[in-house]
């Protein structure tokens, strides 16, 4: 058997809070394989944000273990985990957070700088992305000037612009309007099949539908885990 | 190894850029943040150059008086209003007696100095009358520039001969050339035989405006009226050969005198004998001190500025925490975001020094024209003021910085 991209053993996160502990994650344990595309759902406070901030290493778990493509991380330092984030992991945010008056270019080329990447072959890797994503005539383009759905495809350039192993997209379209929320999440299913494995954590089933697995989350534990029936897919 | 380097050198590159743009966005603070600093550095900087203009002041009248030499007086007489005391007189046997026994002596100049009032066609000059012998030009390295010195046969015979400095020939003649002009010096008629050459001023003391005259026409005519015997001398310089010991040359004066004066040993001397070594090393702390205390008034300016960028970095740390989450989250490491932040204040800073150090050139160089008082600001004092700014910016942004590195990533993304 091929080894997971993603295995979680036992993974709990417990916060202080007004004298009490609250289990945002309270013991999940699975596996994601290459090639998937995961949506996991939830209501607000189902700890579905913090399990996927733990998978994405941008979060340190209390207890248990997650592995990235075999490699436990449970032990590893801050600039190792901020190595692995770098090279392994392309974030999609729900408010895109892209860098105010930077360009297009600048800011799906900015990962690259800290993977030690020359200039040259930064703004170079950025540009074939970035027209992928069919925005080569946006290049210069301050995220200001750009739309919604525009801004999200240069978040998702610059997710991919690294080559990672796999896609977090946390809430994608949560700041979309329904037609493009439709156009991302038909990108999101190209990638997938271009070979991208892809976890989104959604609140919104008909998003999730466009993923192939489901799983959901209440009380910061995996409550059902299985393929999508009625999966939306875009044909062409 | 290679590229280790080039992957470091990228990333400096880069964080000049990142900083380069916070700094762009926010033009209006980042200015008003510098002035700070541009403040400190200008202070700092005109505090050096105004201490090394001391030094070079004090430094350039002790050279003007002959680079080699020592000056030979009487203790002043606390008790009798600083009259010359009865037990040490110094006379020209003295003087005679150094620079035949003393080894390394050059030259004496004996001098007798007098206040006086020089009056020619209806104009006046009051300055200082040296009565000198030749030996005056060689100890303090003076010369006629046209005309001629004051000679032995001048001195022999008391000779009404004045050898004038450039500001009193300007005060008296203006552009006239005065040779062989008659001048009254206090009522007595002198003739000019000689115009000295310019040694300019220091420390505001202007070296041109003195008279010579023959020691033995200075006795009779300026000091009669002192308590001074037919022979004695204010003063003595003497010329010492280059490469003698000043203090070996010194304590052979010392003991030929008190020899002389029959000065038993504890008991102190009645002469007082300065070097020009002495001077210099005297000016050089003196110097020093009031460079160190001016530089360390100045100083807490810098550390205002300082101040200043260290608040300035906290807010912008704060107002960037959400983009220092995204950074880490797409692969910054902590020193990453350390160094970008400190990169951005060293800037900060440079920039401000810069700024500082171009206003205290241009002071300099009103305050160089309108006192006549040298403000030297070197190449090293320019490169040190900048690379001071960036140490500024380094420590003073440093704890922003690490308290920007030492965020957490999922805590910092939450940021709104």
């Amino acid at each position: 058997m091929t080894v997971p991209l993603v295995e979680t053993l036992s993974l709990v996160k417990e916060y202080a809070s007004g004298g009490g502990t609250v289990h945002a994650i309270a013991g999940v344990s699975l596996a994601i394989a290459r090639g998937e595309f995961v949506a996991i759902m939830g209501a607000s406070g189902s700890g579905k944000s913090t399990f996927m901030n733990m998978i994405g290493c941008l979060d340190i778990p209390s207890s248990g273990e997650v592995r990235i493509d075999g490699t436990a991380t449970s032990a590893m330092d801050s600039d190792a985990l901020a190595e692995l984030r770098n090279r392994k992991v392309g974030f999609v945010f729900q408010q895109f957070n892209l860098l105010p008056r930077t360009t297009a270019l600048d800011n799906v080329a900015m990962p690259l700088i800290y993977a030690g990447v020359g200039r040259a072959e930064r703004l170079e890797r950025a540009r074939a992305t970035l027209e992928a994503m069919g925005l080569g005539d946006r290049l210069d383009h301050s995220p200001a000037k750009l739309s919604g759905g525009q801004q999200q495809r240069v978040a998702i350039a610059r997710a991919l612009v690294t080559e990672p192993l796999m896609l977090l997209a946390d809430e994608p379209t949560g700041a979309l309007d329904s037609q493009t929320s439709e156009d991302i999440m038909q990108l999101f299913q190209t990638l997938n099949e271009a070979g991208n494995t892809i976890v989104l954590v959604t609140h919104e089933r008909e998003i999730a539908d466009h993923a192939s697995r489901r799983i959901m989350f209440r009380d910061g534990k995996v409550i059902e885990d299985g393929p999508v029936t009625s999966r939306r897919q875009f044909r062409p | 190894m290679t590229f280790g380097f080039r992957k470091a050198a990228s990333r400096a590159v880069f964080n000049l850029g990142i900083a380069l743009t916070a700094l762009r966005v926010n033009l209006m603070r980042s200015i008003l943040t510098t002035l700070g600093v541009s403040i400190g550095v200008f202070a700092v900087v005109l505090a050096v150059a105004v201490g090394s203009g001391a030094q070079v002041s004090v430094m350039g009248a002790i050279n003007s008086l002959g680079s080699n030499m020592a000056i030979v007086f009487p203790v002043p007489d606390a008790e009798n209003g600083g009259a010359v005391a009865e037990r040490g007189r110094l006379t020209m046997r003295d003087a005679v007696a150094i620079e035949r026994q003393v080894e390394g002596v050059t030259a004496i100049a004996p001098q007798l100095h007098a206040n006086v009032q020089i009056v020619t066609g209806g104009r006046n000059a009051s300055t200082q009358a040296i009565g000198v012998t030749p030996g005056y030009a060689e100890v303090t390295n003076a010369a006629a520039e046209t005309g001629r010195f004051i000679s032995d046969a001048d001195v022999r015979a008391a000779a009404r001969v004045i050898v004038l400095g450039r500001t009193v020939v300007t005060k008296l003649f203006g552009d006239y050339d005065p040779l062989g002009e008659t001048v009254r010096v206090n009522k007595v008629p002198f003739t000019v035989v000689g115009i000295l050459e310019a040694k300019g001023s220091n420390l505001g003391e202007d070296n041109d405006d003195i008279a010579l005259v023959p020691i033995s026409a200075a006795r009779q005519r300026f000091t009669s009226d002192r308590v001074l015997g037919p022979d004695d001398l204010r003063i003595l310089f003497v010329g010492i050969e280059d490469g003698v010991s000043l203090g070996k040359t010194k304590r052979e004066m010392s003991r030929l005198l008190r020899d002389r004066y029959r000065v038993r040993d504890g008991e102190g001397s009645p002469f007082i004998i300065r070097t020009t070594e002495e001077f210099m090393e005297e000016t050089a702390t003196v110097t020093g001190i009031f460079q160190a205390v001016l530089v360390a008034i100045a100083s807490i300016s810098l550390l205002v500025g300082g101040i200043g960028i260290m608040n300035i970095m906290l807010v912008s740390v704060t107002e960037r925490t959400r983009e220092i989450g995204l950074r880490m989250a797409l692969g910054a490491k902590r020193s990453d975001i350390r160094n970008q932040f400190l990169v951005e204040a060293a800037v900060l800073c440079m920039i401000g020094g810069a700024i500082g150090l171009l206003l205290a050139i241009a002071a300099a160089a009103v305050f160089q024209a309108q006192a006549d008082f040298p403000v030297p600001i070197g190449v090293g004092t320019a490169i040190g003021a900048i690379l001071f700014s960036a140490v500024v910016g380094l420590l003073f942004g440093g704890w922003p910085a690490v308290r920007a590195s030492r965020l957490s990533p999922i805590e910092a993304l939450r940021t709104e």
